[in-house]
């Protein structure tokens, strides 16, 4: 359908628009009536979109962001436990480094020093409370093999790089080590031609024996060596045990002497225990 | 076409707006102003199969004064203008082609760009813009009235090959 072109009329309303809109023109560059009208639109529509934003992507970027904090969350876990996966395989490398360099050099050279044709076990202190060792009657020591065995180990000698500490009383896994200093104890040892029982004293590295000089004759001096005798099938024979440090006369037939031991327990960490 | 309803023009006149806010601090840069809301308004009446009412203009024009922060009475006074000299001319456009009414629309958007200059910053007012200006919404216009028969071509060519 064609449309018609302006009526007269509607002419005059074209003007009259026209004429309305120079004049509210001129009305608003002169005298800037509308700023009220325009600064309350530019404000109910950045409230609008304060409002719609905060009601719609808002929420959307909170949870992005939860989600990402999660994820990031899971990822830091999860290098924590790479970390911790490292560091336990690193730990356990050196653990077994550890035992994997453990000299025994040293238990083997004595032995084969002595001509110790027994099987050792390897072993290493776990626990020996030397308060006590210093201090009082009870030297023990707790020892355990760095390979383990089911053999009962009950009776067997235990010896460090030096010479003998003591022997096994106990083997429940960790193996109890009364040392030769222990009170209760007694090691057969021998010089030249005499014989004797030596007792620990519960003294740190000393033990000590007694004798009458009507039965051994021959004098015994300062500094003289002293090995085990082999006697009772505990220790092997020939071993040297330690040097005489202190003479004493009890009275007129019976002697003391107090035999300083060359091995000490909490000098090397390394032990070997010889089965008896 | 008939003449679309008044919630539906507010609304074209307000995403057009919008994008024109969006695109315009891009293309002044090239000495390019499209007015795209009048642009849009100018393509309704000419579309619009009866004549503009003058005060469905005003209001129109009244609308998008409030909507792009210009001068009350500016687009109003422009919107009206241009909607009468369309009616005025809307039968004599059907003897026109579509280059020479595209012509006519990049010539009344320069129009427009240039009065919009003159009373809302006189300090911008530049001849090259209102030139490439003109050239370039003629070009805009013959894009966007060439595009419903470039659509119609290919649907005939499509139903040739059914």
């Amino acid at each position: 359908m064609a449309r018609v072109a302006p009526s007269s009329s509607s002419k005059a309303l074209y003007f009259l628009c026209i004429l309305l809109g120079a004049i509210l023109l001129y009305v608003d560059i002169t005298y800037k009536s509308f700023d009220t009208i325009k600064n309350t639109y530019i404000s109910t529509t950045i409230s609008t979109k304060y409002l719609l934003k905060k009601l719609s992507i808002d929420p959307l970027i909170y949870i992005y962001e939860v989600s990402k904090s999660k994820s990031s969350l899971i990822n830091k876990n999860k290098n924590l436990q790479e970390a911790l996966d490292k560091s336990y395989l690193e730990n356990f490398i050196i653990t077994r480094s550890d035992k994997f360099f453990m000299d025994d050099k040293s238990i083997l050279a004595l032995m084969s020093q002595y001509e110790i044709d027994e099987v050792f076990h390897a072993s290493k202190i776990k626990y020996f409370d030397t308060e006590n060792y210093f201090c009082c009657d009870s030297h023990v020591m707790y020892i355990e093999t760095i390979s383990s065995t089911d053999k009962s180990l009950v009776g067997g000698a235990v010896i460090n790089s030096r010479g003998i500490l003591g022997q096994i009383i106990s083997d429940s896994g960790i193996k109890e080590v009364l040392l030769l200093t222990d009170t209760t104890h007694y090691i057969p040892i021998e010089s030249e031609e005499y014989f004797c029982n030596a007792r620990g004293g519960g003294l740190p590295g000393i033990i000590t024996c007694k004798y009458s000089s009507l039965i051994w004759t021959s004098p015994i001096s300062k500094g003289q060596e002293f090995y085990s005798s082999g006697l009772g099938g505990i220790y092997p024979r020939g071993i040297l045990i330690g040097y005489v440090k202190e003479i004493t006369n009890l009275d007129d037939t019976n002697i003391q002497i107090d035999i300083s031991l060359i091995a000490n327990p909490i000098q090397k960490g390394m032990l070997g225990i010889i089965e008896s | 076409m008939n003449k679309p309803g008044i919630l539906k023009t507010m609304l074209l006149l307000f995403l057009a707006n919008y994008l024109e806010s969006i695109t315009a601090p891009a293309f002044i840069k090239i000495y390019v102003a499209i007015p795209l809301t009048f642009l849009v308004f100018s393509g309704l009446v000419y579309r619009s199969s009866k004549n503009i009412n003058p005060i469905y203009a005003f209001c129109l024009g009244i609308f998008v004064d409030l909507i792009s922060n210009s001068l009350f009475g500016l687009n109003a006074m422009l919107f009206c203008l241009f909607s009468y000299v369309i009616n005025s001319y809307s039968n004599t456009f059907k003897l026109f082609s579509y280059l020479q009414i595209c012509i006519f629309f990049g010539a009344a958007s320069m129009f427009f760009i240039g009065l919009s200059n003159l009373f809302l910053a006189i300090e911008n007012f530049s001849y090259l813009i209102l030139f490439v200006s003109f050239f370039i919404n003629s070009g805009f216009a013959l894009l966007i009235t060439m595009s419903p028969i470039y659509r119609l071509s290919i649907d005939r060519r499509l139903s040739e090959y059914d």
